[in-house]
């Protein structure tokens, strides 16, 4: 095998969907710019908002955007500490296991209909279901720190989880019985705008992004002026590092997920996306850059609401609401094989 | 049932505690017990002022309470010049009056700030922080300093106003009062901001009085009390406001209260710029104890040189006391003299001082989230209760 038939059969492998999903679009390497672009952009926004300049000087002529390359850099070779009571191995694995999970689902979110690593009749329902794993490492970090504020910080992202996956779960369900099928390549496939077919489902599934990702008024278990930084109180280097990018990571998966179920996806796929079968994924990621983007700007709007507020939203206003959208994706489904059978 | 009880100590080495500590027992999420800590900054400013002459204890007292730092100034002075048997001019008394009202709102936008980011809303920390400065550039201009201005000495003031002030002073309040309804909208009238404070911390008007409380904290709890209308001094008498007085006494309510305080301080600084009378700013016995020289200095820059006998100053033997309503409340002093050029004891009482007892009393019963937002609308600063 030549040199130049061996690039060849590297590079048809790297396009290779369960390939290049995972690891290059919409995976790791997207989340990672994604991460670095998102932070930034939430300094600049907010800095708009308040009357400042925001990151500048670490490239000023593009407006500081490389601020946070340096601050990674700073990160990862700052001396992680790790406190001499804590529960070392899984104060160590907790972040990379936040981190890890919370990226998995990227690689069964479909970013275009024939360019899919994974295909499954339920991939929605793996896709929920691999999303629920990450949190739960925010109770692991919370605890193995052992430090009262990170304890404190563990259990109100405990009480959080709970009151926002049930929500989280329903209105799915009732988004997905109006596509009548549990397989994201057919939802995005059949070019319906979910957000207009259930509003309230919406309403709800992008409360619950911006509540399960800590956003404000939601930025509750790391409450800085109340219990330092929740969770991640001990961490330092680049552990920490994983602890905070770990939520836009989640944020990123769920504003795909959004765009899937409620924004039409990839679609419509027009000229010069057709060439190749991943462009189509530009279009979805464009889409999922304004929820998120929405989700940043809210820091500049809002403080935070207290662990029982956010509670009893999740509780009365948001189960109550996802209820509302079952019933009323079941009435759109009697109406419409009343009218045509 | 003791350990159910989870103790947290907050501070000094806290995001949201500031220079001090507070030892917090904790049922849950409920708060059972809250002792605040203080004594982290103190700096012993009434011991120290033993040691130093009487013109060289004005800067001494300003640093304790920044952002409100013309207030202990001013109390100061009106203490030392009951002692010395000096009247300021009326021009002085009028400037006294304007940089002690720029001083309370600088000091509300500082206090307003503070909330802000401690209920997470970092756009009204950094609009309190940015609009703070606008003041401060005002004080600079008619002062030459930022924050310690030690502008107000015995027998008058240190210097005169710019000319070009009047003018600037007009356009920075009425960019104030736009910028005020942007606070309005943006984050007082904010639904997550009501939520955080309506409610939250009530102090009754019964216990506002039998604790001692002073300023903001003391007049949004419903009672009528303002130094400045209860016992008026300097020009206080001839202007016109109204005392901020609500009835909630809620944290929400004290932060109102700061707002609305910063309205009634724009009206008296309006009605200082038209009415200030023209005339000397240093009573007649100093003045003509300054030199030719910077006499002419005096007339053509408006700045004074002080006469050599403030190196000096030996009131007759006495005690005198000040009370002045500072932006975070009531400053007291107390000055004894024994005829030297010092003073022979010194008692400086800040509003936080006052103050600090509300955490053990108004925490109880409330959640941890609700102590930074308590602790906010207390507007209470640990280097003013320290000294």
């Amino acid at each position: 095998m030549s040199v130049s038939e061996l690039i060849r059969w590297i590079v048809s492998l790297l396009l290779k969907p369960y390939v290049f999903a995972p690891i290059f679009f919409p995976g790791i390497a997207t989340a990672f710019i994604l991460i670095l672009l998102l932070i930034w952009l939430e300094r600049k926004i907010a800095a708009k908002v308040q009357l400042r300049y925001g990151p500048l000087y670490v490239s000023k002529r593009f407006g500081g955007i490389l601020q946070l390359v340096a601050d990674l850099l700073r990160y990862l070779f700052q001396e992680p500490i790790i406190p001499k009571n804590a529960d070392k191995i899984v104060f160590i694995l907790g972040p990379i296991l936040l981190f890890g999970t919370a990226y998995i689902p990227t690689a069964l979110i479909p970013v275009s209909g024939s360019f899919v690593p994974f295909r499954s009749e339920v991939s929605l329902l793996v896709v929920i279901a691999l999303l629920s794993i990450s949190p739960l490492f925010d109770l692991v970090i919370g605890w193995a720190s052992n430090n009262k504020f990170s304890l404190i910080g563990g259990l109100r992202e405990g009480y959080i989880i709970v009151s926002y996956e049930i929500p989280l779960f329903i209105s799915t369900i009732a988004i997905a019985m109006l596509y009548g099928t549990l397989d994201l390549v057919e939802i995005a496939g059949q070019n319906k705008w979910g957000v207009l077919l259930n509003p309230i489902a919406a309403l709800v599934f992008l409360i619950v992004t911006y509540m399960s990702t800590a956003r404000f008024p939601f930025e509750i278990a790391e409450a800085e002026s109340e219990i330092v930084m929740g969770p991640y109180t001990e961490y330092s280097g680049i552990l920490y590092g994983l602890t905070m990018g770990a939520s836009y990571v989640k944020m990123y998966v769920l504003s795909l997920l959004f765009t899937i179920l409620f924004l039409g996806g990839w679609n419509p796929v027009f000229w010069p996306f057709t060439l190749h079968p991943i462009l189509p994924g530009l279009i979805m990621l464009a889409k999922a850059l304004v929820v998120m983007v929405i989700g940043i700007f809210l820091r500049a709007v809002y403080p935070r609401y207290r662990i029982d507020h956010a509670l009893s939203i999740g509780w009365k206003l948001l189960l109550t609401l996802s209820f509302l959208a079952v019933c009323y994706s079941l009435l759109i489904t009697y109406l419409q094989v009343v009218v045509w059978v | 049932m003791s350990e159910r009880i989870l103790e947290l100590y907050i501070g000094p080495q806290h995001p949201g505690s500031g220079h001090m500590r507070f030892h917090i027992k904790v049922d849950g999420d409920i708060i059972v017990e809250a002792q605040p800590n203080i004594g982290y900054v103190h700096r012993a400013v009434e011991k120290i002022a033993e040691t130093k002459k009487y013109i060289q204890i004005i800067p001494l007292v300003e640093r304790p309470s920044l952002a409100d730092t013309a207030n202990p100034n001013l109390c100061y002075i009106l203490a030392l010049e009951k002692l010395l048997g000096v009247e300021p001019p009326e021009r002085a008394s009028y400037l006294r009056v304007l940089l002690a009202e720029m001083n309370r709102i600088h000091s509300h936008f500082y206090g307003i700030g503070i909330l802000g980011i401690m209920l997470g809303s970092s756009t009204a920390f950094m609009w309190g922080f940015a609009d703070r400065e606008i003041l401060i550039d005002l004080c600079q201009l008619l002062t030459g300093a930022r924050i310690t201005y030690s502008y107000i000495i015995p027998g008058g003031v240190r210097r005169d106003m710019p000319k070009s002030f009047v003018e600037r002073a007009l356009k920075a309040l009425r960019y104030i009062e736009k910028r005020l309804k942007d606070y309005d909208n943006l984050f007082i009238e904010n639904p997550v901001t009501k939520a955080r404070l309506e409610g939250v911390g009530v102090l009754k008007k019964k216990d506002a009085i039998r604790l001692g409380v002073v300023g903001p904290n003391l007049r949004a709890s419903g009672v009528r009390y303002d130094v400045r209308k209860n016992t008026p001094y300097c020009v206080y008498d001839k202007l016109d406001f109204d005392m901020v007085v609500l009835k909630e006494g809620d944290s929400y309510a004290r932060l109102r209260a700061r707002v609305l305080e910063i309205k009634e301080s724009i009206k008296i600084i309006r009605q200082i710029l038209k009415e200030i009378p023209e005339g000397p700013i240093l009573a007649e016995n100093y003045y003509k104890m300054i030199p030719p020289k910077w006499k002419d200095y005096y007339s053509s820059t408006g700045i004074l040189k002080f006469p050599a006998i403030f190196a000096r100053l030996k009131p007759s033997p006495g005690e005198a006391v000040a009370r002045v309503e500072g932006g975070r409340g009531e400053f007291f002093f107390y000055v004894i003299s024994d005829g030297t050029d010092k003073p022979y004891r010194l008692r400086m009482v800040s509003p936080s001082y006052r103050n600090v007892i509300l955490f053990s009393h108004l925490l109880k019963g409330h959640r941890i989230a609700d102590i930074p937002a308590i602790y906010g609308s207390l507007d209470y600063f640990p280097p003013g209760a320290d000294r």
